[in-house]
């Protein structure tokens, strides 16, 4: 049997929502097409650079009962102060304790996932496992079959969403090498208006595995903007595999900060199902020491007139290596897509790496389509120039990289998340960048 | 004891030997004119002067201040007080002019044992030395020197130096590009920077930029080395003559 399917399969059939047809079926089709396919591998279309060898021998547990804990300090002020709808998720399940939903307008509903599975299935049905195909992401299909708890927003047509949700995944292990499976579902109605902002961040020093689905549905001219912060231990194995379904004339605007965990993926499907859609997925990541970093992304433009653009920019020091991944995929209707992808990485070090394949697959005649993928060190002028007036060696490179990183980082229209952002980049930086790397320097 | 001292400097880019045995002295208070064709690698000596990496230094010396600075990184050089405004200023992007200002000035005086700025004490400081030289707060918002014309760049050098106040200055080629407003602005940011204390290298191709900055020396480079010294005639002289006299005796 493939490594943890005996563990969902005994575990869920005390899940919430055993015993409603649909629910016990779509756990089997997630236990199914994950028993049919076991965990990615490199010759795995979208796993082909990040190697989940780490997970082979199933050491990583279920975790039980999460521990009470409070609400830790997040490494980010600003967000924290920001009002938020606030839903807490300790190992992968609620902490309704933790949670700061009052006021929530008519027509949205926040909730625990395992509480409507449990009160209101019948709202979950026509989404969960709808949106994400488990036939392309087999980690999202092991997730299925762990169906339990996470997040599910609601948001009725045409409202606008007052405060930002902000989701604090936080991943306490206790003695032995855990596993969480989260599942996350955002549905958006006509016109519906909301910003989700995600924090990532493991409370104790175990090692964990942090397995997480989220399913996203905009209905024709929903917005919603999305922020994600991963900041886990490098004790931690993070995937996040995100499915979006994108209606006509919606936009959606991801970005992901990753400096976290010892493989950090974000692997993101976005559907552009009808004309007229602004899909943006941008992402910033740190990596150092043995850290692996993949960002993934799959754009498929299955109507006419839309757009879509990706930025990822990434820095890799010590023998980092970071990943990206994405394909644009232009249906033979889509006609006039505007699409372009562009991955940039500096490599500080010698032994840093980076591997990058942006792909446009385009079957209509009309369209726009572009892709590029830089790797570099830093700027030798642009070094000399900031050494040649007094900066040392350690603040020039610390300037530099940070300039390189805020040109995305300025793209993010929400201002506290813009800040904090740029504040852990600095933070990031001044921890790591003290000595020139090898080779660098005169 | 002479401000800055370069004895039978020999340098090699990318393997190729540039500097041949160059010497020069520069004296506290004074100003120097190397004036040379192109490509006989005046440029080349300030970035050996800087310390820039690739220019390797395979004999001779470089006192300033009496102390060898051959193995002194290029940013502990500017923090004893080198400077060198650059003939292609560099665009940074991402980094504004204030922010790089600051830095540097901070950086510099934080050596000497003098007060840090905070940013607001900062932005008087520099105001004060940006409106002599034309240069507007919006410059100084922009990234550094990105999408500043050539004569922008050039009085942004002229900032810096002002902001930093280095014992010796390198201005390479300042003069190229600018028409001759913008000249007479340089020239009087430079002028008003001579002191008693600092000394002065001017590299320039042409004389018209020693009209304004009327130099105590003036020196040829050809073929890597100093072939004649002399006083501001010199640079006259060659005005008319060119440097072909130069390039065919040193061959
Ligand atoms: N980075 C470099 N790599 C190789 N050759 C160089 C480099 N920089 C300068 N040179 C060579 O060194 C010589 C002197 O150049 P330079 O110092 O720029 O002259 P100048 O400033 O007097 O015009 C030229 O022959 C030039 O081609
Ligand atoms: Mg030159």
């Amino acid at each position: 049997m493939q490594p943890y399917l005996a563990q969902a399969l005994d575990a869920s059939s005390t899940f919430a929502g055993a015993g409603v047809g649909w629910i016990d079926a779509l756990r089997r089709a997630g236990a199914d097409a994950y028993g049919e396919h076991g965990l990615p591998r490199r010759r795995d279309e979208y796993w082909r650079y990040t190697s989940l060898n780490a997970l082979l021998d199933e050491g990583f547990q279920l975790s039980e009962a999460a521990p009470a804990i409070g609400l830790p300090t997040l490494p980010h002020p600003s967000v924290a102060g920001l009002a938020t709808y606030r839903v807490v998720l300790v190992n992968g399940r609620v902490q309704p304790k933790l949670c700061a939903l009052d006021g929530m307008p008519d027509d949205v509903l926040i909730s625990g996932l395992e509480d409507l599975l449990a009160a209101a299935p019948d709202r979950l049905e026509p989404y969960l496992g709808q949106i994400a195909p488990l036939e392309d992401m087999p980690m999202a299909a092991l997730n299925t079959a762990f169906l339990q708890d996470g997040m599910a927003i609601f948001i009725g047509e045409n409202i606008i969403l007052d405060k930002p949700v902000h989701l604090i995944s936080i991943t306490a292990p206790g003695e032995g090498a855990m596993m969480v499976q989260p599942r996350h579902l955002v549905v958006m109605g006509q016109g519906a208006q909301a910003t989700l902002i995600e924090t990532h961040i493991t409370a104790t020093g175990g090692s964990s595995f942090n397995n997480i689905v989220t399913e996203m549905q905009l209905a024709e001219g929903a917005k919603l903007n999305h922020f994600v912060f991963q900041e886990e231990a490098d004790t931690s194995v993070h995937l996040s595999g995100t499915a979006v379904s994108l209606a006509a004339g919606s936009f959606y605007d991801s970005f992901v900060l990753q400096s976290g965990a010892a493989i950090g993926r974000s692997e993101i499907r976005a559907y552009l199902n009808g004309p007229g859609v602004d899909c943006r997925l941008d992402g910033v990541y740190l990596a150092t020491g043995k850290q692996v970093v993949d960002n993934t992304t799959y754009v498929e433009h299955a109507a006419p007139e839309c757009r879509s653009r990706q930025v990822y920019k990434g820095v890799l020091d010590g023998q980092a290596r970071g990943v990206f991944q994405g394909k644009v995929h232009v249906m033979r209707d889509a006609q006039k897509t505007d699409g372009n992808q562009l991955s940039r990485a500096l490599l500080l070090s010698p032994r840093a790496e980076i591997d990058a394949r942006p792909e446009l697959e385009i079957y209509a005649d009309d369209v726009k389509c572009s892709h590029g993928a830089t790797a570099g060190e830093l700027d030798e002028d642009a070094l000399f120039y900031l050494l040649s007036r007094g900066i040392p060696q350690a603040t020039a490179r610390r300037m530099l990289i940070e300039a390189f990183l805020s040109e995305a980082i300025a793209e993010i229209p929400l201002q506290p998340v813009a800040e904090d952002f740029s504040t852990h980049v600095r933070q990031w930086l001044a921890g790591h960048i003290d000595q020139p790397a090898d080779g660098a320097g005169s | 004891m002479a401000l800055l001292e370069i004895r039978n400097l020999h340098a090699t880019v990318d393997g190729k030997a540039i500097l041949k045995g160059l010497n020069l002295t520069i004296d506290a208070g004074e100003v120097h004119a190397i004036m040379g064709p192109n490509g006989s690698g005046k440029s080349t000596l300030s970035y050996v002067l800087t310390g820039r990496a690739g220019y390797e230094v395979t004999d001779g010396e470089i006192l300033f201040d009496g102390k060898d600075v051959i193995e002194m990184d290029p940013d502990e050089r500017a923090r004893e007080g080198v400077f060198l405004a650059f003939q292609y200023p560099v665009e940074i992007p991402g980094v504004t002019s204030m922010t790089f200002l600051r830095t540097a000035v901070n950086a510099v005086r934080e050596h000497r044992g003098e007060s840090v700025f905070d940013p607001m004490d900062f932005v008087k400081y520099v105001r004060e030395r940006a409106t002599d030289l034309n240069i507007s707060d919006d410059m100084l918002k922009r990234a550094v020197n990105v999408g500043f014309s050539g004569g922008e760049k050039k009085r942004m050098e002229m900032l810096q130096m002002a902001s930093l106040e280095p014992r010796i200055a390198i201005l390479d080629e300042t003069d190229s590009g600018l028409d001759i407003d913008a000249l007479k602005v340089v020239a009087d940011g430079v002028n008003a920077m001579r002191s008693p204390e600092r000394g002065m290298l001017l590299i320039t191709h042409y004389q018209r930029l020693l009209d304004y900055i009327v130099p105590d020396h003036v020196h040829v480079l050809a073929n890597g080395q100093i072939v004649k010294s002399g006083d501001k005639a010199l640079a006259l002289e060659l005005e008319e003559k060119g440097y072909a006299e130069f390039l065919e005796n040193a061959a």
